[in-house]
């Protein structure tokens, strides 16, 4: 077979996505006088974080004085439910004061005390007022910050360039093979090191708050590069998304609604979190609430739509207007006034608790590949609570961008197997070339459609065993079938969707054979048929075997201040 | 049986397309759905290559923009209408990659162009103490997502790049106004060629996020310009000197209305209502028949019409350019006169037919003059077909008999339009008119170029824009253009000049007709 054309691309670090972990690796990797590249799939500053509505939790204290870094911390802990690795959570919470700073001084603008300062509102499970916020456009706020802070560094920017696998050479990583998607020519990036930054998979389920790059990209490069992933099973779904109209199902209601004072209600007008969690009522954690409003709906409680009510029209105008107007705006287009009226709220799939494991230096288990956000796991534990994402994103998005910078200071770059590349593109192609074989969108469907049903938030064994084993079938059977309708290759979503199948595939599967592993309930890992001798205090690592084979294993969480119970 | 709408969508592949071509589909609709559901219905249903690009479906992240019906709008906030076709378009001056999906490049370079971060010349304290006062204004205008949109329909950069749009003025404001920025960006402004917009408020209507661009971005840099002292252009200057000497912004050339009146009392038997008259300065010095219309009109109506004789200049142009002395001077007197009036004879409305005048009496001099004693003019301002249609009612207007059989079609003054919402009524009122074939101009809204200071200031630019919507106008076949404002008049007239269509104000058009079924 003839080979297929690419172009080659040099460079220090690569940093593979441009969301809020991604743009700030690349802002600091770029202060080490290198040549960084940032590739996206999406335009820049178009990355998800920019869905992110309620805030940054940081240990400021400027509302509460005696909030402090070991509060954030055990609060942390407790709110994921012991299974985070509590030495990446002692960067999380020590930095996370310094990067929003660093934010502030890019140009960002959140929301003031009257002194001036940050101002800092409640978030659920957090013992003080610790969520600094832009009104509910914080992660957009963030985003614009990065998106300016960006132009100002020499970082190059490839955007709508898509990476579909790592490409190593003894173990470390050599070259990175990669998509234009406006022109459709493939590239081969040659750098040093590498950031993964590709954020989260919520598009493997049909319901989500997520946009629609998010569908785990990262997840299925890294372990197809044959990195270790870690809490796969736990993914939150935040409990209050808009069930209606159906173009907006799924669609994030900001955790700030509750925080400013938004109750719940079933269809008697109850408000049902007195029975499930009284002491903190609608903050108890996002699993407990979508937990509680899913069972009130099972039970027959729930409102027309399948889900239940959140009302703030007991707050007084202005301050609904001052700190939820994307509220307003986003309610207003389904017909529903919020200042007055309740909004109609189910859960939805939001974050990826799970993901890339990496060390205290950003590292995967992959010299030279490091990552930062949603797609790496072991910060947040069983459960992430609301605000610590955002920080999340700007910590380690930090420290990864430091660290590869550093490796690709001291590191040569390695030669890279030609025929492994050709593979790759060969792969890509034939997609396009298929003759037979199974659209893209049909695929997608009934994959979402699945993880929705069988992989949700109530999980049982049968329900577990059957998903795992339809995706093994379609990872075998799909997947090497997906076809392309229309052979172009400029701009082709169609083609698109169907390079993307693949790491969705990968990256559900992990979800599911870990459920299925889990025996217990822990975190948002919810078992109705949960074993009680199964307490649940270790991690699921996932990694591809070297027969090629997923497997699992079970290690002991990182634990360095808090003692498990 | 579920209703399907009819979505035509150009479609464009430059690898083996010679141009774009319009396709056809049938969408199936769904309550509540829109435009980017449409596209989305159809990448599924009938062609997967559809290229379009989308992300967030929230209206955060701006991808989406896409011209629907004409107007570039961000698909996935914009509703689908069930009864119409539906048009979609990729946004205009971007080269086209494919489909929907054009190339950003030219914005990025703009937006590069302008240093668009904060530039600070030391390092902030941490904590940084900012207060939010400092930062109230900067919140609004800092919304914006970067979906281009505003670029796309902006009559300005449609002729030329040398103006990088309203999305990049904006950034440029956004910067002016933060407290931490060190850079000049009023000089910035100056070069980013900040005196080209014509304050058409297209880019406001447009923006996902309604920022008001022209009056929070651009008046608000030119202000900052003219208090540093930037000279405006020779054209710009001349009305102001005009209006600080004399309260009018031309020189008088044949005897101005004002002044040839006889009385300031327009009254009639058992009247419905009773009014001010504010002129403005083009329709007392150049248009006195159209002020003498307008009384006419509104007398045939039963409404007494008061004219003070002593007016005021209500300084459209010193707001547009960012000449604020002159333009709260003005604002003040403008107050004092029709607030001594309203007194004296008895009204609390003011009628004007001058879109211009009517936008900046509502938009700026009612804030204005609110925050400085703290209530607003005790005045209500409505522009003549406003006051016809809504207070004087549709039902309660007397018919105009008289025949005008005339094709006729009508520019929307963006001041009236935009700047008033007054959309409908100027053509009802047309539509009174026995004879007359109204003919609707998918265009009609779009500036004609001499607004915002840019005709006297920048009369090639303006010309350019007017050239454009000449095209629009000739393409609707019309024997007549109409309009409510005098400045668009001029120019109209002015463009139309060489072609035959003739160009008229609405209220000579309705009294024309009155007078015509009198003879009858």
């Amino acid at each position: 077979m003839d080979e297929l054309p690419y172009k080659t691309i040099l460079c220090d670090v690569l940093i593979i996505g441009a969301g809020g972990a991604g743009c700030r690796a690349a802002i600091e990797a770029s202060k080490h006088n290198l040549d960084v590249i940032m590739i996206s799939k999406e335009l820049v500053g178009k990355a998800h974080t920019a869905m992110a509505e309620g805030g940054y939790n940081v240990s400021l204290g400027n509302v509460d004085p005696e909030d402090d870094v070991d509060t954030h911390f055990k609060d942390t802990i407790v709110g994921g439910n012991y299974l985070n690795n509590q030495e990446l959570v002692q960067i999380l919470v020590e930095n996370a004061s310094e990067r929003i700073f660093d934010l502030e001084e890019f140009g960002a603008v959140f929301d003031r005390t009257p002194e001036g300062k940050i101002a800092q509102r409640t978030f659920g499970k957090q013992s003080w007022r610790r969520t600094a916020y832009a009104s509910d456009r914080t992660g957009s706020e963030i985003m614009v910050t990065l998106t300016e802070a960006i132009r100002k560094t020499s970082v190059r920017v490839f955007d709508e360039v898509f990476a579909t696998r790592l490409v190593l050479n003894d173990g470390k990583i050599s070259a990175v093979t990669a998509v234009d998607l406006k022109y459709g020519d493939y590239i081969l990036f040659r750098p040093k090191a590498v950031v993964m930054a590709t954020g989260g998979a919520g598009r493997i389920y049909k319901v989500t708050s997520n946009a629609q790059l998010d569908v785990g990209d990262g997840y299925g490069m890294a372990y197809e590069a044959g990195a270790e992933l870690i809490d796969m099973e736990m993914i939150q779904f935040h409990p209050t998304g808009m069930c209606a109209p159906k173009s907006a199902v799924g669609r994030l209601v900001t955790e700030a609604v509750r925080g400013e004072g938004g109750i719940l209600l079933n269809n008697k007008g109850e408000r049902f979190m007195n029975k499930y969690y009284p002491a903190v009522m609608e903050l108890a954690g996002r699993d407990q609430v979508a937990r509680s409003i899913m069972t009130e709906v099972l039970e027959g409680r729930g409102s027309p739509n399948g889900g239940a009510y959140l009302s703030i029209a007991h707050i007084p105008h202005q301050i609904i207007e001052f700190r939820l107007e994307s509220m307003i705006e986003q309610f207003e287009d389904a017909g529903v006034d919020i200042r007055n009226e309740p909004m109609e709220v189910s859960p939805t799939a939001h974050h990826f608790m799970g993901g890339i494991k990496i060390d205290t230096n950003a590292q995967s288990t992959i010299p030279g590949v490091f990552a930062a956000g949603e797609c790496t796991g072991g910060v947040h534990g069983g459960n992430r609570l609301g605000g610590n994402a955002l920080a999340d994103t700007q910590v380690f998005g930090a420290l990864s961008g430091e660290n590869a910078a550093k490796y690709a200071k001291t590191n040569e770059r390695p030669g890279v197997n030609r025929d492994e590349v050709q593979k790759e593109f060969a792969h890509l192609e034939a997609m396009l070339t298929r003759k037979e074989g199974i659209s893209p969108s049909d695929a997608r469907d009934e994959l979402t459609t699945l993880m929705w049903e069988k992989v949700q938030i109530f999980r049982n064994e049968k329900d577990l065993a059957y998903a795992v084993k339809e995706l093994r079938r379609i990872e075998k059977e799909v997947v090497p079938n997906i076809k392309v309708d229309v052979k172009e290759k400029r701009f082709n979503p169609g083609w698109h969707q169907a390079m993307e199948f693949e790491h969705m595939v990968k990256t559900a599967r992990m979800v599911a054979e870990a459920a299925l592993m889990r025996k217990g309930s822990r975190g948002a890992h919810y078992r109705v048929d949960a074993d009680p001798n199964d307490k649940g205090y270790y991690n699921i690592i996932i990694r591809k075997g070297k027969d090629g084979e997923m497997e699992l294993r079970k290690d002991d969480v990182v634990v360095t201040k808090v003692e498990l119970p | 049986m579920t209703k399907t709408i009819k979505t035509r969508v150009e479609r464009y592949n430059p690898d083996k397309d010679d141009a774009p071509y319009l396709q056809d589909f049938d969408v199936e609709y769904e309550p509540g759905m829109t435009v980017l559901d449409v596209l989305l219905f159809i990448q599924d249903r009938h062609d997967s290559s559809l290229a379009f690009r989308w992300e967030c479906r929230g209206g955060q992240c701006g991808s989406c923009a896409v011209r629907v019906n004409g107007t570039a709008r961000i698909a996935c906030r914009t509703k689908v209408n069930p009864d119409e076709e539906l048009l979609l378009q990729p946004l205009e001056k971007m080269p086209i990659i494919k489909d929907l999906v054009v190339d950003m490049a030219q914005v990025t370079f703009r937006i590069r162009r302008i240093r668009p971060y904060v530039a600070r010349d030391k390092p902030p304290q941490r904590p940084e103490i900012i207060h939010s006062e400092e930062i109230e204004k900067l919140r609004e205008i800092r919304k914006c997502i970067e979906c281009s949109a505003c670029l796309s329909n902006c009559p300005i950069v449609r002729e030329t790049w040398a103006y990088p749009g309203p999305m990049i003025i904006r950034q440029i404001a956004r910067l002016e106004l933060d407290p931490r920025d060190v850079e000049d960006r009023v000089a910035m402004a100056i070069n980013e060629a900040v005196y080209s917009c014509t304050t058409c408020k297209m880019c406001e209507d447009i923006c996902p996020k309604s920022i008001p661009i022209p009056g929070l971005a651009v008046e608000l840099l030119r202000a900052k310009a003219v208090e540093a002292g930037y000279q405006l252009s020779e054209g710009q200057q001349a009305f102001l000197d005009q209006v600080n000497k004399t309260g009018r912004s031309v020189p008088e050339k044949d005897t101005g209305l004002l002044h040839s009146l006889e009385t300031e009392e327009f009254v009639v038997e058992n009247p419905r209502g009773r009014v001010g008259f504010f002129t403005g300065c083009l329709i007392d010095y150049r248009m006195q028949s159209t002020g003498r219309a307008l009384i006419e009109v509104l007398n045939r109506n039963g409404v007494d019409v008061i004219v003070p004789k002593e007016q005021w200049c209500c300084a459209s142009p010193a707001f547009r350019t960012g000449d604020l002395t002159t333009a709260h001077a003005a604002t003040e007197r403008v107050t004092e006169i029709f607030e001594a009036a309203m007194e004296k004879y008895g009204f609390d409305t003011v009628v004007v037919a001058c879109a211009g005048c009517g936008k900046t009496l509502t938009e700026d001099h009612r804030p204005y003059i609110e925050e400085t004693r703290g209530t607003p003019p005790r005045f209500k301002v409505y522009d003549l077909s406003k006051y016809m249609i809504d207070v004087i009612g549709k039902e309660n207007l007397v018919m105009p008999k008289g025949e005008i059989n005339l094709r006729v079609t009508y520019h929307e003054p963006c001041h009236l339009g935009r700047g008033q919402g007054v959309y409908g009524e100027p053509i009802e009122l047309l539509k009174m008119i026995p004879g007359i074939e109204y003919v609707e101009d998918p265009m009609k809204n779009r500036c004609c170029g001499a607004g915002g200071g840019v005709r006297a200031g920048n009369r090639e630019l303006s010309q350019k824009i007017a050239l454009t919507k000449k095209e629009y106008v000739l393409a609707t076949g019309a024997d007549m253009v109409t309009t409510e404002c005098p400045f668009c008049t001029i120019q109209l007239k002015d463009m139309m000049n060489d072609t035959g269509m003739e160009t008229r104000y609405i209220p000579d058009l309705l009294a024309e007709s009155y007078r015509k079924g009198d003879e009858n």
